[in-house]
């Protein structure tokens, strides 16, 4: 009989668990920590981290904290708004990504940024 | 005052993405309210907070079926109804939800129209077959039709 458990457990071994279940993994976290949902190929499980994977940033909410994705032009970000590290063919300017720089500015392909 | 319509029940045909010739497995759902038809595509699970208002994640493919374990500690973001419509807004071409372990769930449904595309609640052995290959990432392809109850009693 599928199980529905608290804490770490066979299945969803994880310290930042507080619920969890053998199919959906992780469904609430202990205090801080952040839940990511995590897709393996047909599968998607909840994950409680510390901090959130690059692409993601951590919001928190009352009802709980998770990690939300960055825009898709964005490679890691703070939150929605501002970026730290554009995808390749974007380039950094004052936290967003730009195709093209401002005037007086040039792209830097090394750094993805308007230099 | 409509007469209360009987559910329909859904047929669900499973095939394995690496034995597509393979004898499909059968298993069986009941449709909510005006939902049933007939829908076809691979098997995704969703998280149950995947379907909330403040997730969003890139849709797998164009022709996917969702597949949801509901579970009873997950406090609800949403009711059952929007997060089936969330699911099939997001590109789902059927939605089914495993609600072996959430009593409440089928309540939470009430018969309605306005599903664009059918939504199937299971539960039991056929829950258990459906979450088996999703926990062993077995890629499947999945048919759902509307089940022909028989009329002829002697069938």
């Amino acid at each position: 009989q599928h199980k529905q458990l608290s804490g770490v457990t066979s299945g969803c071994q994880q310290g930042g668990c507080l619920t969890c279940s053998d199919y959906n993994g992780c469904l609430s976290c202990k205090p801080r920590f952040f839940m990511h949902l995590e897709r393996i190929g047909m599968k998607q499980i909840g994950v409680c981290m510390t901090s959130c994977p690059p692409g993601f940033f951590g919001t928190r909410l009352p009802e709980r904290n998770t990690c939300t994705k960055c825009r898709s032009e964005c490679d890691s970000c703070f939150n929605k708004n501002f970026c730290t590290r554009c995808r390749a063919g974007f380039y950094l300017h004052l936290g967003k990504c730009l195709e093209n720089c401002p005037d007086g500015l040039i792209r830097s392909d090394t750094q993805r940024e308007c230099v | 005052l409509e007469s209360e319509r009987p559910a329909l029940r859904a047929v669900i045909k499973v095939t394995l993405i690496k034995e597509p010739t393979g004898k499909p497995i059968v298993l069986e759902g009941l449709f909510v309210g005006g939902s049933a038809g007939k829908a076809e595509g691979k098997l995704m699970q969703y998280h149950p907070l995947s379907l909330c208002n403040n997730s969003e994640d890139d849709p797998p493919e164009s022709d996917f079926i969702t597949i949801v374990k509901l579970e009873r500690t997950v406090t609800s973001c949403l009711p059952l109804l929007d997060k089936a419509r969330m699911a099939l807004a997001k590109g789902a071409q059927a939605v089914i939800f495993d609600i072996s372990d959430d009593d409440h769930a089928a309540a939470e449904l009430p018969d309605t129209d306005s599903l664009p595309r059918p939504v199937v609640l299971v539960e039991a052995e056929d829950a258990e077959e459906l979450m088996g290959l999703v926990n062993k990432n077995e890629e499947a392809r999945v048919v759902i039709e509307v089940k022909m109850e028989s009329k002829w009693p002697f069938d």
